[in-house]
């Protein structure tokens, strides 16, 4: 009985899941920014910066593009997080969540369908930028495994941003709101070692940097790709990604919770 | 009884102008996101690059000097941008084949929003001033520096909202508004945005150089870097750039309107 309530369940987070993927694809406004935006910015970062190199205290890389990658990469997670929850509001301006909310399934469904969209997203993103900046010379010695730990560590960090934007669609309801926080995704990704090694930061963003959780995730993208454990400590990264996943994921139950009981 | 006098071109393009104003005072957080994400990017690339003033070859030792131009130009380019949004939206809600049908030349239509455009853009080229001299920014330019920056935003924004018009025009969809933001985006940064030219490598170098942002920002930096003070040198190929884009990507606009309605 409760398996079978939990397969139906299940069904419906994969459902609600590929239709949030479906809308992505239809809407390609809504995917110009999250794959062409960090690919641009990566590209002209490694063109434009890549004479840090010469800096002292500047990490020994092999390539300065592979180093850079894994801001790509979480730059990525954040604007997917992000288009999720505005076409989540977008749902909730033009009435279709409301429907949804007249099914027969536990909300907290509705909730995990939309964050299982995002998952998706950014595995597609995740590997598209890999293999971009792999076929413009970045090479990841971490190997096949750390490339596949980075896609899954993206996308738990993906489904992290969603659940902020989720509740923040929940709790207003308001698309316009949601496509102005834009700017603000960036705040996250510069208060992290997104392009430049921690050591390196401004002493104020070195500060800030240890209480942002894209830190670690970040720091642990670079060491799996390289390779090398003295950049980033995988585990770090898991458990800030996992964290962030569950407690915002639990921040927009509450949110939709919240909205009912308005209704 | 004689029919009204039709208005003035100069009348029309007040009044298109006062009106695209007015969406700034009516619309709650209308400049939010155009004033925002520079100030976010202003911060953020000092806090990451900032230590590449270190660097031989740079110009000057505070990187948020450095930055500052390139931000203003961000925010006044979305600024533009943003005229191209607006009259796409009017496209899509009809209004803009009512002003089609008025007794006024077509280029007078693009006149006002463009010039409210280049107001808007005031906005968010002297928040993100205002905040990069707060935190650290010089000013060695003085007034003739500042004149120099305030051309080059005005212009940028008249160059993006030209080319935001032209994708209004060619797509008529709101959904062309990331295309508009990412022409100035790419505009912005495919040029000596982070580092000199003498620093840049790879394809960068090159694209840098043909890039005319790349002397409209050399045209805005005479404000704040001390390698770059103000003269004719590092006035004039700002101005030509700024030119050349406004007849480039003008002719463009208009050729999008001949073909409106037809």
């Amino acid at each position: 009985m409760i398996g079978e309530a939990a397969g139906r369940e299940g069904r419906v987070v994969v459902a609600l899941g590929r239709r949030a993927l479906s809308v992505q694809f239809r809407r390609a406004q809504l995917l110009m920014p999250t794959f062409v935006l960090p690919l641009m910015l990566l590209a002209v970062i490694a063109s434009g910066t890549s004479v840090a190199q010469d800096l002292r205290g500047f990490p020994d890389v092999a390539s300065y593009l592979a180093f850079i990658v894994p801001g790509t990469v979480i730059q990525g997670a954040l604007l997917a997080g992000l288009t999720s929850g505005t076409a989540l509001a977008a749902d909730v301006e033009f009435g279709f969540f409301d429907r949804l909310l007249a099914a027969p399934v536990r909300r907290t469904s509705l909730v995990l369908g939309r964050q299982a969209g995002t998952l998706g997203l950014s595995l597609l993103q995740s590997i598209f930028f890999l293999a971009v900046a792999f076929a413009f010379g970045a090479r990841y010695p971490g190997g096949v495994v750390a490339v596949l730990a980075t896609i899954v560590l993206a996308a738990i960090t993906a489904v992290g941003i969603g659940g902020i934007a989720g509740a923040i669609a929940l709790r207003t309801g308001s698309l316009s709101l949601l496509q102005s926080i834009f700017p603000f995704v960036f705040v996250l990704l510069f208060t992290a070692p997104a392009f430049f090694p921690r050591e390196l930061l401004a002493p104020a963003l070195r500060d800030a940097a240890v209480y942002n959780p894209l830190t670690y995730v970040v720091e642990a993208v670079r060491g799996l790709l390289a390779g090398d454990a003295t950049l980033g400590d995988p585990w770090a990264g898991l458990a800030a990604a996992v964290l962030l996943a569950v407690a915002t994921t639990v921040l927009a139950t509450f949110a939709l919770s919240e909205r009912l009981r308005t209704l | 009884m004689s029919a009204p006098a039709a208005p003035s071109a100069l009348h029309v393009a007040l009044v298109l102008w006062r009106r695209s104003l007015n969406e700034v005072l009516r619309v709650r957080g209308a400049l939010l996101p155009a004033t925002v994400a520079p100030v976010v990017f202003l911060l953020g690339m000092t806090g990451q690059f900032g230590r590449l003033t270190g660097l031989e070859g740079f110009p000057t030792d505070s990187y948020m000097s450095w930055i500052v131009p390139l931000s203003c130009l961000q925010g006044a380019g979305f600024a533009g941008a943003a005229t191209g949004s607006n009259l796409a939206r009017d496209i899509e809600q009809g209004w803009f084949d009512r002003l089609l049908v008025a007794p006024v030349a077509r280029p007078v239509l693009l006149v006002g929003p463009i010039l409210g455009g280049v107001s808007r853009s005031l906005v968010p080229a002297t928040v993100v001033l205002l905040v990069g001299l707060a935190l650290g920014a010089e000013l060695p330019g003085g007034i003739l520096g500042l004149i120099a920056l305030y051309v080059a935003c005005a212009g940028f924004c008249t160059v993006a909202a030209l080319w935001g018009v032209f994708m209004a025009l060619m797509f008529r969809t709101q959904q062309a508004g990331p295309l508009m933001q990412q022409g100035v985006f790419l505009a912005v940064f495919l040029s000596t945005a982070y580092t000199p030219e003498v620093l840049l490598r790879g394809w960068l170098a090159s694209v840098a150089h043909l890039n005319p942002v790349t002397y409209v920002l050399e045209l805005a930096r005479q404000a704040t870097v001390s390698g770059t003070q103000p003269s004719f040198a590092h006035t004039w190929p700002g101005l030509v750039a700024l030119v050349g884009m406004f007849v480039v990507l003008g002719a463009l606009a208009l050729l999008g309107l001949r073909r409106m309605g037809r």
